[in-house]
């Protein structure tokens, strides 16, 4: 996937592209919109992340130009302002989906994977790795052929485990992306590790290998390499 | 309504003054008037009784009897000695209520004596006449004067009415306007010019001060966004460092010594997002413009926390009523209920149970309760939803 990031900021350019790079996304940065305009007359990309507030300018104006010209990339907006006003005004102009700073990679991933998902799969909506199978539309989860009996926190817990393979995720990152920024995620440990305990017991017992592991002091990860 | 009232106070009280001055000022000038028409008529009198007793002065200085003349009919002329003539005086005259046998009652009488020396002899000529009273002038002066208050009374009452319409009209146009200024409006306030130098004064610095006003709320609003941003890029840098730094290959200790720096950045984003939401509420930015659905939010909300209340084994009851509408900023809506929900659930004990209730008045005001059992937390009284 080639992904272009729009941020003023670079070592924050630079997180994206590391986190990224790492799952084999092609990834160029643009610190303002002149640079982004060219960068976007040049070349395809399927995913652009695009910051609000920008040295030249506000994003919100490139968004437009991305709609009537580049109608195929997905546009994630980053923003630091949390103002509704951005929020609403970029959905509506035609954004795919909106983060705001400060974020988890893995969840900046995840909202990558699942825009991509909603307009690139050509009607195919599963994600899945070995055994395991997620049906995004209809929210099934399958080790094999066995269905499994997961709640909807569970499946997005499992699919949040998926697109983030063989990475760390905090237990702060899977509460913020299970409950969104208002809960307060400190207060929500302890559920991340009953969702966690639960989601591998049911994997387990419907015959699927136990990929989920505990990191010391960090918290999960979903180890690929596994072998049973 | 408000406006109105105030104008009208000001041009009464306006009227009321000039009401009380020109009291005083009539009330004076009665006083003025009527004594001067005393002084008048008298002087009057006494001149012609002057050159009255000057014409029998001359009849005498020519000899003859002019008893039953015309101007001795009301005039006494005596010989005196010389010394009872008064030195220096030559004439003087008194004043006094007297018989008057002509028209048989008391009347006010005006007597001038004059003294006049001729071929050696001393005379002294008393002339008298019978004049108005000016307790009899005081009510003539009184009932003029009364037509006077009352043209001036309504003169002043026009003039108030006029005073206030036109007059005053730019200093209510300037109260309306203020009256509708919003510190989030975009443009200036615009006061219609006015030729009144005060009113101009006024509009000037008001518009100097909504200006001020303006701006330093605009510098407040967009500091507090200058300051999100330039606190959130750095937290989502380190943020996002450590989510790197995880992945890499680190010792025990030092993955503990991640976890706490992640511990801290959690609350200091969360610290920070706090107090950038007070002072967006406090700069008021989130106004109800339009009305939530509280019901349906409700259900929204009760429903994303499910699992979490599974898993603490609580019980939930819900009694919530349809199509509930408070007018109500969305977001700050969304954020109410779920602080409410999820600080239910986590002072909660298992096995504890959980009510809400929301149901809503005539009004369509919505009231709600969200609260646990075994650990007592009812972060919302009765009415809580409704009321924040």
């Amino acid at each position: 996937m080639k992904v272009l990031i729009i941020e003023d900021n670079q070592e924050l350019a630079r997180n994206i592209h590391d986190f990224l790079g790492r799952e084999g996304y092609i990834c160029e940065s643009s610190e303002t919109l002149e640079a982004a305009r060219e960068k976007l007359s040049l070349f395809q990309y399927d995913c652009i992340l695009l910051d609000i507030g920008l040295p030249d300018g506000n994003g919100i104006g490139l968004l437009n130009l991305i709609r009537s010209e580049y109608k195929n990339s997905n546009v994630l907006i980053i923003s630091a302002k949390n103002a509704l006003d951005d929020k609403i005004i970029g959905l509506e102009k035609g954004a795919d989906d909106y983060i705001t700073k400060p974020f988890h990679l893995a969840e900046l991933h995840a909202r990558i994977r699942a825009v991509y998902r909603r307009k690139n799969l050509d009607g195919t909506s599963v994600v899945a790795f070995n055994e395991i199978s997620l049906n995004t539309d209809t929210f099934e989860a399958r080790v094999g052929e066995v269905l499994l009996d997961t709640t909807p926190k569970e499946f997005d817990l499992l699919l949040y485990f998926l697109v983030n393979k063989n990475r760390v995720l905090s237990r702060q990152a899977i509460a913020a992306h299970l409950w969104g920024d208002y809960t307060d995620n400190l207060a929500n440990f302890d559920f991340v590790y009953q969702h966690v305990k639960n989601l591998r017991r049911k994997i387990s017992q419907a015959g699927g290998m136990d990929y989920i592991g505990t990191v010391y002091g960090l918290g999960y990860k979903f180890n690929s390499h596994k072998q049973g | 309504m408000g406006n109105k009232g105030i104008g009208m106070k000001l041009t009464t009280k306006f009227t009321l003054w000039y009401f009380g001055i020109m009291l005083v000022v009539l009330l004076i000038g009665g006083a003025i008037v009527y004594y001067e028409i005393q002084w008048k008529i008298s002087r009057v009198e006494v001149v012609r009784h002057e050159r009255l007793n000057d014409i029998i002065a001359g009849q005498i200085r020519a000899g003859g009897d002019f008893t039953g003349h015309p101007t001795r009919k009301r005039a006494i002329v005596s010989q005196i000695p010389a010394d009872s003539v008064p030195k220096g005086v030559q004439t003087f005259y008194t004043r006094g209520i007297d018989w008057n046998p002509e028209f048989q009652t008391n009347e006010y009488r005006l007597l001038v004596t004059s003294f006049y020396t001729i071929n050696g002899e001393h005379y002294r000529v008393t002339t008298y006449s019978f004049i108005p009273s000016f307790y009899q002038l005081l009510p003539g002066v009184v009932d003029s004067f009364k037509w006077i208050l009352l043209v001036l009374l309504i003169l002043v009452v026009i003039s108030a009415g006029l005073i206030s319409k036109y007059i005053l009209a730019p200093f209510k146009r300037t109260l309306r306007v203020i009256q509708y200024f919003d510190l989030k409006q975009k443009a200036p306030i615009r006061l219609a010019a006015t030729r009144t130098s005060e009113f101009r004064e006024l509009n000037e610095f008001l518009e100097k001060m909504t200006e001020k006003a303006r701006e330093d709320y605009q510098s407040l609003k967009e500091f507090t966004e200058n300051a999100s941003h330039e606190l959130q890029t750095p937290t989502a840098i380190i943020r996002g460092k450590l989510d790197l730094l995880m992945e890499s290959d680190i010792r025990d200790e030092q993955a503990i010594l991640i976890a706490e720096m992640q511990n801290a950045l959690e609350r200091l984003s969360r610290i920070h997002s706090s107090l950038t939401l007070l002072t967006k509420l406090e700069n008021r930015e989130y106004e109800a413009d339009a009305k939530v659905c509280i019901s349906q939010l409700t259900r929204v909300t009760l429903d994303s926390f499910e699992e979490l209340i599974q898993l603490k084994s609580l019980r939930l009851m819900t009694a919530v009523e349809e199509k509930v509408y408070v007018p109500m900023h969305p977001s700050l809506a969304d954020l109410l209920l779920a602080n409410l929900v999820s600080n239910a659930i986590r002072h909660n004990v298992p096995p504890g149970a959980g009510g809400v209730a929301g149901g809503g008045a005539a009004a369509g005001e919505g009231a709600g309760v969200a609260g646990g059992q075994g650990m007592d937390c009812g972060p919302a009284g009765p009415g809580g939803v409704g009321d924040q």
